[in-house]
């Protein structure tokens, strides 16, 4: 199988390409669960699929991925019937694309597909809550040239952790689901707050800053955990958070300004110049409003400003010492490298040390759908 | 005799219709009549094993029936695309991809030529903010001095300069007790953080202290007034600086 799996990947694009087709020709009614650009799409199935063939020995790993993907997939309207419409396209597709291609390969996959099948069927049919949450943006403001805040009314409740992400799509770019994290607790009102920084070329980020206006409908996917915060700790916090990663620190912040105890909280925000800083006034306040809250703006490339100067995990330790803190590092790689290096040398344990890289969700293609950085 | 050649209990062959039906049993003995205990149980064996076969051989054959016929449905009900039809599909998706990925980058190009040109248009702005303020620092400074210079001593204000030393000397003492408060403090920090974090949980029975702000600023202000009461008023303003400087603006105080 794996033989027979690797030449059909070796075709490149080809083989995805021959496998969507198939699968719309023969299955028209699938076509309008993917986006009308399908050349990232293409690129996702292999590397999935390369992933359980990797796997297939190794269930007791395969099988939660599985249900995740199960799950997650209600969200594009999948239900069980697309399964064998989906089986048979992969079968033929890999059949296309040997010579050697025999009766035993075919039951081998034929088999483990139903598996796969199988699995994720079952999780989504068992999963809890609904499959998307419909939701209306009650505010938009642009905070910066490039970055929104978005405020969002979930029409039915949703509940999340926090410092988890949730997927969302817009209609002003049908089927492309980005993740982004609440910069809130979940509250009674079921609001939530997010920040998008549009980059350049992105269609979904961009169409959130540029285009997207109060009254507009959002879908939201189930909340998905990246950073797994420990709310039952009493362990002083302390955030270091970069770009829109601020988000996710905020989300923490707020879970301790609604339900403390008083954590002492200490947050670092580093950002290139002061015009960056796109949540400053919104922070300054609560920093006012709560003892056992210190906000510290850093700049990096600002040499006008009079706030600290440097890269934001530099900066954090100048400050300390941070050995009893549970430390939460949110922002783009490099920062959470630093930030991460710096503790550990500082003699705060690695696994009190938690990240998330937030980075654009996938690179912009070039004009020849080649993917760069 | 069937029974002892072909055997009710007897090994070898699997069991026929015929061989149930044309079974015989021998007489056992005058003392015990009947048939052979032992050769009806051998048969009776011989039929259990029998049907367990032909039930395993049953569900097997069941299974490969849904199997075929579900095979049989995805490949039947719906006829194999035409390689023309796709073909035709395949280039027109291509089409699209490229034409989007065309407009992304193109999007991509604009968008990042928009934040140079506006990202160097504000440095400028700013470094000419920045030219102009000192420029008129330096005629006020200018001015000051040439003032100073053409005005003759006051004779209202002889203490001038005794009383320029004196500020000088207030807030370099001011500056000293701040120093020596944070450093103190500071070190009680350190020991806390340090020993709470070589702690485990469970061996900790008290939460342990919190939150260090409170004590600094009473602390700071008591200090001057109890060793000098010419240093309060100088002094408060420059503490009544401190809580903003640590939460907005400079942060890690420690």
């Amino acid at each position: 199988m794996r033989a027979n799996f690797g030449k059909a990947s070796a075709m490149g694009d080809e083989a995805p390409l021959y496998f969507y087709t198939h699968l719309f020709l023969a299955h028209p009614e699938t076509r309008q669960m993917f986006p009308v650009s399908m050349a990232h799409q293409r690129d996702r199935l292999f590397q999935a699929l390369g992933e359980v063939v990797a796997r297939v020995d190794d269930l007791d790993s395969l099988v939660p991925i599985l249900q995740q993907l199960g799950r997650d997939h209600r969200k594009f309207g999948t239900v069980a019937a697309h399964y064998p419409a989906v089986g048979a396209s992969l079968l033929a597709t890999l059949e296309h694309f040997d010579d050697g291609w025999n009766e035993q390969l075919a039951a081998d996959w034929t088999a483990a597909y139903q598996l796969v099948a199988q699995v994720m069927v079952e999780a989504a049919e068992s999963a809890d809550g609904p499959p998307w949450w419909d939701a209306v943006v009650v505010g938009h403001e642009r905070r910066t040239f490039d970055v929104a805040v978005l405020r969002l009314q979930p029409k039915e409740p949703m509940d999340f952790v926090p410092g988890e992400s949730i997927s969302l799509e817009t209609e002003r770019r049908p089927r492309l689901w980005r993740y982004y994290s609440p910069a809130n607790a979940p509250r009674p009102d079921g609001l939530l707050e997010i920040h998008v920084k549009a980059h350049d070329g992105g269609p979904v980020s961009s169409a959130l800053v540029r285009q997207v206006q109060v009254g507009d409908e959002l879908r939201l996917g189930p909340p998905v955990g990246h950073l797994s915060f420990d709310a039952e700790s009493d362990r002083d916090l302390l955030l270091v958070a970069g770009g829109t990663g601020l988000a996710a620190a905020k989300s923490l912040l707020d879970h301790v300004t609604q339900h403390g105890p008083p954590r002492r909280v200490d947050l670092f925000v580093g950002a290139r110049t002061e015009e960056h800083l796109y949540d400053r006034e919104d922070l300054e306040r609560l920093a006012a409003e709560h003892s056992w809250l210190s906000v510290t703006f850093a700049v990096s490339e600002d040499s006008w400003s009079t706030l600290e100067h440097g890269h934001i995990a530099e900066v954090m330790m100048r400050g300390g010492p941070w050995t009893s803190r549970d430390v939460y590092a949110v922002g783009p790689g490099p920062m959470v490298e630093d930030t991460v290096a710096r503790l550990v040398a500082h003699g705060v344990p690695r696994q009190r040390v938690r990240t998330e890289v937030f980075a654009p969700s996938r690179p912009s293609p070039t004009v020849d759908g080649e993917v760069t950085s | 005799m069937s029974i002892e050649q072909r055997g009710a209990g007897g090994a070898g062959g699997r069991l026929s219709p015929a061989d149930v039906q044309s079974v015989t049993f021998s007489r056992s003995t005058m003392l015990h009549p009947g048939y052979s205990d032992a050769e009806v149980d051998r048969f009776l064996d011989r039929v259990g094993d029998e049907l367990t076969q032909l039930q395993q051989e049953n569900a097997a054959l069941q299974e490969q029936l849904a199997d075929l016929q579900a095979r049989l449905e995805s490949v039947e009900s719906r006829p194999a695309p035409g390689e023309q039809a796709m073909g035709i599909l395949a280039a027109a998706q291509q089409t699209a991809d490229q034409y989007v990925a065309e407009a992304e980058a193109f999007s991509r190009v604009m968008t990042s030529e928009a934040r140079e040109q506006y990202e160097g248009q504000l440095r400028d702005a700013r470094e000419k903010a920045g030219a102009i303020i000192q420029a008129a620092q330096e005629a006020a400074t200018g001015a000051v001095a040439a003032d100073a210079e053409s005005r003759p001593a006051d004779p209202n204000h002889p203490d001038a300069e005794a009383l320029q030393r004196q500020v000088v000397y207030l807030q370099a003492f001011g500056q000293a007790c701040r120093v020596q408060l944070r450093s103190y403090l500071e070190a009680l920090l350190t020991d806390v953080e340090t020993e709470w974090g070589r702690a485990t949980p469970e061996a900790l029975p008290q939460p342990p202290l919190r939150s260090p702000a409170p004590p600094n600023r009473p602390a700071v202000e008591a200090a001057p007034a109890e060793s000098n009461g010419a240093a309060p008023t100088a002094d408060a303003s420059a503490t009544d600086r401190e809580p903003n400087v640590v939460k907005s603006v400079s942060g890690p105080q420690r």
